[in-house]
């Protein structure tokens, strides 16, 4: 299937489902931006560690 | 979802708020195919209090009796950042007036006609409100007659015509 037929199925899908596949990508990106948050942190701790000493 | 719906019909039951209707990329959804998006817009009229003025307050108030919490310019419903907007044109209040009624799950709501989600997109002018534009006429989910009435009607045509030059135009040739 192309993408833009994709695309149209998607689109002719109820409200309801829709909300559904909403969800799912909420999730995930919520998912995803705990996971970048948790990398950053012990970056970020140390910077500030380094930046205390500094100062 | 499907509760944040609930709890906002039950706020409307309540005379908390007037009419309602859900805009921005949860809106645009009835008409497009799903997009993330982080959080729903609201906008509502509000029953006018004794000094005239229009306040959010009582539905900020409504919602953290129920154990809503305010977050930034979200109030957090049902696991949903919401944010209420009072409409702040003609072209918003005929938006919440002509809104489209539809249901979740059995849970009834209300949303933009697509027309005036893609006039308020074109009004608002940032690069996901234009690409939001492109998917309504490339999905073919807009009434172009009607559009153009609406655009027309709010003062939007100059703007609509520079899209058309930035967007269209130089996509077709």
């Amino acid at each position: 299937m192309g993408k833009q037929e994709m695309r149209k199925e998607l689109a002719s899908l109820s409200f309801s489902d829709k909300v559904k596949i909403l969800e799912k990508l909420r999730e995930r990106s919520l998912v995803f931006a705990e996971a970048r948050r948790r990398r950053k942190e012990p970056k970020d701790a140390s910077k500030g560690t380094l930046k205390d000493h500094e100062e | 979802m499907k509760e944040t719906f609930e709890l906002i019909n039950q706020m409307q039951a309540d005379g908390v708020i007037g009419e309602y209707a859900i805009g921005g990329a949860v809106g645009a959804m009835l008409y497009l195919e799903p997009a993330a998006t982080l959080d729903v817009d609201v906008f509502v009229t509000l029953p006018s209090s004794k000094s005239g003025l229009l306040s959010l307050a009582p539905i900020y108030e409504y919602l953290k009796a129920r154990g809503c919490i305010e977050k930034r310019e979200h109030i957090v419903i049902g696991g949903w950042p919401v944010q209420f907007i009072s409409p702040s044109d003609e072209l918003e209040r005929e938006a919440v007036a002509q809104a489209v009624a539809t249901e979740l799950e059995g849970t009834p709501t209300r949303i933009m006609p697509a027309e005036h989600l893609v006039a308020i997109a074109l009004r608002t002018g940032r690069a996901k409100d234009h690409a939001r534009i492109v998917q309504f006429l490339d999905q073919n989910a807009v009434d172009r007659k009607k559009l153009e009435a609406v655009l027309k009607k709010h003062g939007l045509t100059p703007k609509w015509v520079q899209f058309n030059r930035r967007y269209l135009e130089s996509a077709h040739g």
